[in-house]
């Protein structure tokens, strides 16, 4: 069954012929369809109403998408990135944080799904092979959550299979769902990472509306390891509240009981974060959060974050408590300065360059 | 006026027949009287109002402002139409003043907010007309949002209304006020009315305080009466924006206590450092980057020759040293 509220469907009349179109609406059979003509008068009515995020994530948009959909990662300025890829498969996402930096990022309030793969897949293939020398990473988590709506748009597994048999890249599904079961059989030969985004379980029930409850992640995330996969674990947004050491340290704790640390390729530690237009929006929705009520200040790059000397303690902290479980994680800090870096490892990457060369170093030992 | 009303015939009412304490169709909020006294002395009055009978007397559907400008200024009876008891209902009669005061003269947010809430409460219209037919009528945006912005406000205090008319608060600045109990609100009264804020100003008070309010889990009434404020307010030196400035930086220490400390921390040190009043030293905006600033300033040779004389003995001292690693956001 389908576990998102979805109360209609608009079906853009250049999707319609497309057999993942008649995938989606056999699954979602009940649920009312209207074909469009005019998508952008569609989406600029949908953005005139009041709550129009929360609205758009309850109505599908199933269109193609004509531009580039490969893009590097957005990163931030000033800033030491990791020179990861995004892939634009769906935009918008069916659970709802109070942080998710999509609430004031999209331009399409729809849950938007792209029905002409082809066009992705050889966007892709020509993309890795224009550069055979690095092994590039790339992922689908960042316009949406990987895995959510996989029951009615089972676009991993092709990827999965796309990249199983490329030499050069490697694909991250990241989630913040226990939906994989699908993925198990699949023979992904170590070329694509299935990665979780932590919280501890008062975080995500106060603030990850509709995602899996951390047992449910980790439990997934085990029956991947069982079946391969290299894992991958993102302590981010890192949220600085009343009790966040021991919330945090028993996430590392219990995940730790079931993930064998030698099977998981990175882990990041990101602090939570936010472009100044995201406060108002969030709290107008989510009026109990409490994300905001940290000491956060806007950076270089325009972006609020916590106190320097705040970020460093979480980060050294929960970077002691990974290393106690193995010394030899790999763990890197998420769109941090190098002075950030240099004060919780005692070191840093020159730049992003270097950061990205570690990477490929890293990921060359858990591919097959 | 409307075609309905115009009708009925122009008759003379003794004013004492009519009931000015039945305030079914009134939405009157602090009306200013005496621009109408003024214009009813020079010209008469203009308008016939629109009573509505009632068992032993009439009931003022349209026209509230005008009758009491009429007896204040000594009348005894008043130009009106009348509807009968039952001829039309309460609900259309109160849409029918709604539509007729528009034309006249427009709603204040507070009568904006009393008429909302005697559609929804008194007239049992639904809410959802209410946003689609009124809401635009008023100039406002067809939300529920907005509705709730203003049914809260009807049920304010009536100090706070009356702020809210004087000092032309924002929609959104309302709003904030709508979260909080009487107790809260007035309390906050008792801040903002001696300091004068401005629209900007005002958010940024009411945010800090609902901020500390829930990081602290006080309330908001707690922040106000701390000593270090209540200290601010009394002080009859002090202008409006001096008490302002200051207490807004109590507000931001209470809000951001680690930056508070830090900045605490540094300007301890810099103070221990007895430099000269024509060189500064900063750190970057909220410690965030690396270094320190250092400005002078200096008109002669002389003084040129003092400064660097300052800075290089600088490089001897523990607080300079302690300065620079303030600076990086971590403590010493
Ligand atoms: S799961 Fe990710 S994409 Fe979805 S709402 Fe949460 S933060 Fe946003």
């Amino acid at each position: 069954m389908f576990p998102f509220q979805i109360e209609k469907i608009y079906l853009d009349e250049k999707a319609e012929k497309d057999s993942v179109s008649k995938t989606i609406l056999k699954a979602l059979s009940d649920i009312p369809v209207e074909t469009v003509q005019d998508k952008r008068g569609l989406i600029k009515q949908f953005f005139s109403m009041p709550d129009s995020i929360g609205v758009g994530k309850r109505h599908l948009l199933i269109t193609h998408f004509y531009g580039r959909r490969l893009k590097p990662c957005p990163g931030t300025s000033n800033h030491i990135c990791c020179g990861y890829y995004v892939i634009n498969a769906i935009t918008n996402c069916p659970m709802d944080c109070s942080y998710c930096v999509l609430q004031g990022y999209l331009n399409n309030p729809f849950l938007t799904l792209y029905t002409n793969w082809d066009d992705l897949l050889q966007e892709i293939d020509v993309f890795l092979s224009s550069d055979r020398q690095s092994f590039l990473r790339l992922g689908t988590g960042e316009l949406s959550d990987s895995l959510a709506l996989e029951s009615i748009f089972p676009f991993s597994p092709f990827l999965i299979q796309f990249f199983a048999e490329r030499h050069n890249g490697i694909l991250e599904l990241k989630t913040k769902s226990a939906n994989v079961n699908h993925l198990l059989h699949l023979n992904h030969r170590g070329k694509t990472v299935v990665s979780w985004s932590l919280n501890p379980p008062k975080m995500i029930e106060e603030e990850e509306t509709r995602t899996a409850p951390l047992k449910e992640r980790i439990d997934a995330a085990r029956g991947c390891q069982e079946k391969g996969y290299p894992l991958g674990f993102h302590f981010d947004p890192i949220i600085y509240h009343e009790g966040w050491e021991r919330g945090y340290q028993e996430t590392i704790l219990q995940l730790f009981k079931q993930i064998d640390p030698k099977r998981v390729v990175w882990i990041s530690l990101g602090g939570f974060r936010y472009p100044p237009k995201l406060k108002a929006i969030a709290e107008e929705r989510f009026p109990k959060t409490r994300v905001f009520l940290g000491e956060l200040f806007p950076g270089r790059d325009a972006k609020f974050r916590y106190l320097k000397e705040i970020r460093v303690e979480m980060y050294q902290k929960m970077a002691g408590w990974l290393k106690e479980i193995n010394p030899d994680l790999f763990i890197y800090l998420c769109m941090e300065s190098k002075e950030v870096w240099e004060k919780v490892f005692g070191w840093a990457p020159e730049n992003s360059r270097h950061l990205n060369q570690m990477f490929e170093k890293r990921v060359r030992k858990f591919v097959k | 006026m409307s075609g309905m009303a115009e009708m009925k015939p122009i008759q003379k009412m003794p004013l004492n027949q009519i009931d000015l304490m039945d305030d079914t169709f009134s939405v009157n909020y602090l009306p200013n009287l005496q621009s109408l006294r003024s214009s009813i002395k020079e010209i008469g009055l203009i308008q016939p109002v629109l009573l509505r009978k009632k068992s032993g007397g009439y009931q003022i559907v349209c026209g509230f402002r005008r009758v009491s400008a009429m007896k204040e200024l000594g009348k005894s009876e008043i130009e009106v139409r009348v509807f009968e008891e039952k001829e039309m209902d309460a609900f259309q009669l109160f849409s029918l003043s709604l539509h007729e005061n528009l034309t006249t003269r427009g709603f204040n947010a507070v009568e904006k907010a009393i008429a909302l809430e005697k559609l929804i409460h008194r007239f049992q219209i639904h809410p959802d007309k209410v946003i689609k037919t009124f809401l635009p009528l008023f100039s406002l945006e067809p939300n529920e949002k907005i509705l709730n912005t203003y049914l809260s406000l009807a049920q304010m205090e009536d100090e706070i209304k009356t702020y809210v008319l004087k000092e032309e608060v924002s929609r959104s600045n309302i709003r904030r006020l709508t979260g909080l109990t009487p107790e809260d609100r007035m309390a906050i009264l008792s801040l903002i009315s001696p300091l004068k804020l401005g629209e900007n100003r005002l958010r940024e008070a009411l945010t800090l305080l609902e901020e500390i309010s829930r990081r602290n889990q006080c309330t908001v009434r707690e922040i106000v009466q701390r000593p270090e404020i209540q200290t601010i307010l009394s002080q009859k030196e002090l202008t409006p924006s001096q008490k302002t400035e200051r207490v807004k930086k109590v507000l931001m220490d209470l809000r951001y206590p680690k930056m508070r400390q830090l900045e605490e921390n540094f300007e301890k040190k810099r103070k221990d450092l007895n430099l000269p009043s024509n060189i500064s030293l900063r750190h970057q905006p909220f410690f965030e980057g690396k270094g320190l600033k250092v400005e002078f300033q200096f008109e002669t040779m002389e003084e040129y020759r003092s400064i660097l004389l300052s800075l290089s003995q600088l490089v001897a001292k523990e607080e300079f040293r302690e300065m620079i690693v303030l600076s990086k956001g971590q403590r010493t």
